[in-house]
């Protein structure tokens, strides 16, 4: 029973809401983990706070006999700090783009009440293109791939993908085999 | 007039309410619309640290004195 409750944390299906009877997720992605790594940066900064406020005024709260309330309210701006790394994780995971056999669903979430799904059909697919921008994203290879549609239509870009020339080339994998399909009937 | 202490304990009580309804919404969120393990491994690490970092505010809580902050005159 315990173990069938944590088979979840193991090999939990890239289903998602809207998925097709027949449908096959090839790709899902998210951004590269650097970009999440300089946010966690910022919070690390931020719980050194109250160590800090401790350090120079400890005299002072010490003589006012306050320390058992600033440990409080430490305790306090270390639940805030938790609650916004997990709301920025939160956003991070919610943010991503599922590549299936039959089309590209990019999936923006600006806020928890704030969702945005946009979808593009591989057979709408004209061209995709990698950028690779700045030293960072080249040595750890990760950039932006946008997808172009036909000319009426807006592109679509992924921001910050890792490893975008292997997601081009799935990209472009399935819309051949969907032309080639498509021929041969 | 309600003390001193009855409005702190109320405002205390209020900060722990807000922070679980926080959590709830982020575990939501979590299970509700993530796709694959990521979501869910990020949701049980979550639910595992916000009730560990919520034991420790209670006992900092049990500890408080408040008593000196009424002593403190600004003049």
């Amino acid at each position: 029973m315990v173990n069938k409750l944590l088979s979840i944390l193991r090999d939990s299906p890239n289903s998602f809401e809207g998925q097709e009877a027949d449908e096959k997720v090839v790709m899902l992605l998210r951004k590269h983990i650097f970009v999440v790594l300089i946010a966690l940066v910022g919070f690390a900064l931020a719980s050194f706070v109250p160590l800090i406020v401790l350090i120079i005024f400890a005299t002072f709260i010490i003589k006012l006999g306050l320390l058992s309330l600033v440990i409080f309210i430490s305790s306090l701006w270390y639940l805030a700090i938790w609650l916004a790394v997990f709301r920025y994780l939160t956003m991070y995971t919610l943010n991503t783009f599922i590549i299936t056999d039959r089309r590209i669903i990019d999936r923006d979430q600006y806020g928890f009440f704030n969702q945005k799904v946009s979808e593009l059909h591989t057979d709408r697919i004209q061209d995709v293109t990698v950028h690779t921008n700045g030293v960072i994203e080249t040595i750890l290879h990760f950039g932006n791939i946008v997808v172009q549609t036909a000319a009426s239509e807006r592109e679509f870009v992924f921001h910050q993908i890792p490893e975008p020339e292997k997601v081009k080339d799935a990209i472009m994998q399935i819309v051949h085999s969907r032309m080639s399909k498509a021929t041969t009937r | 007039m309600p003390s001193f202490e009855l409005i702190f304990n109320i405002l205390v009580a209020l900060t722990f309410l807000a922070y679980w309804v926080v959590v709830f919404i982020i575990l939501y969120h979590l299970t509700r619309f993530g796709i694959g393990v990521q979501p869910k491994r990020l949701a049980a690490i979550f639910l595992l640290g916000s009730v560990v970092l919520f034991c420790i505010s209670i006992i900092v809580y049990l500890n408080v004195n408040t008593n000196p902050l009424l002593n403190i005159r600004p003049w």
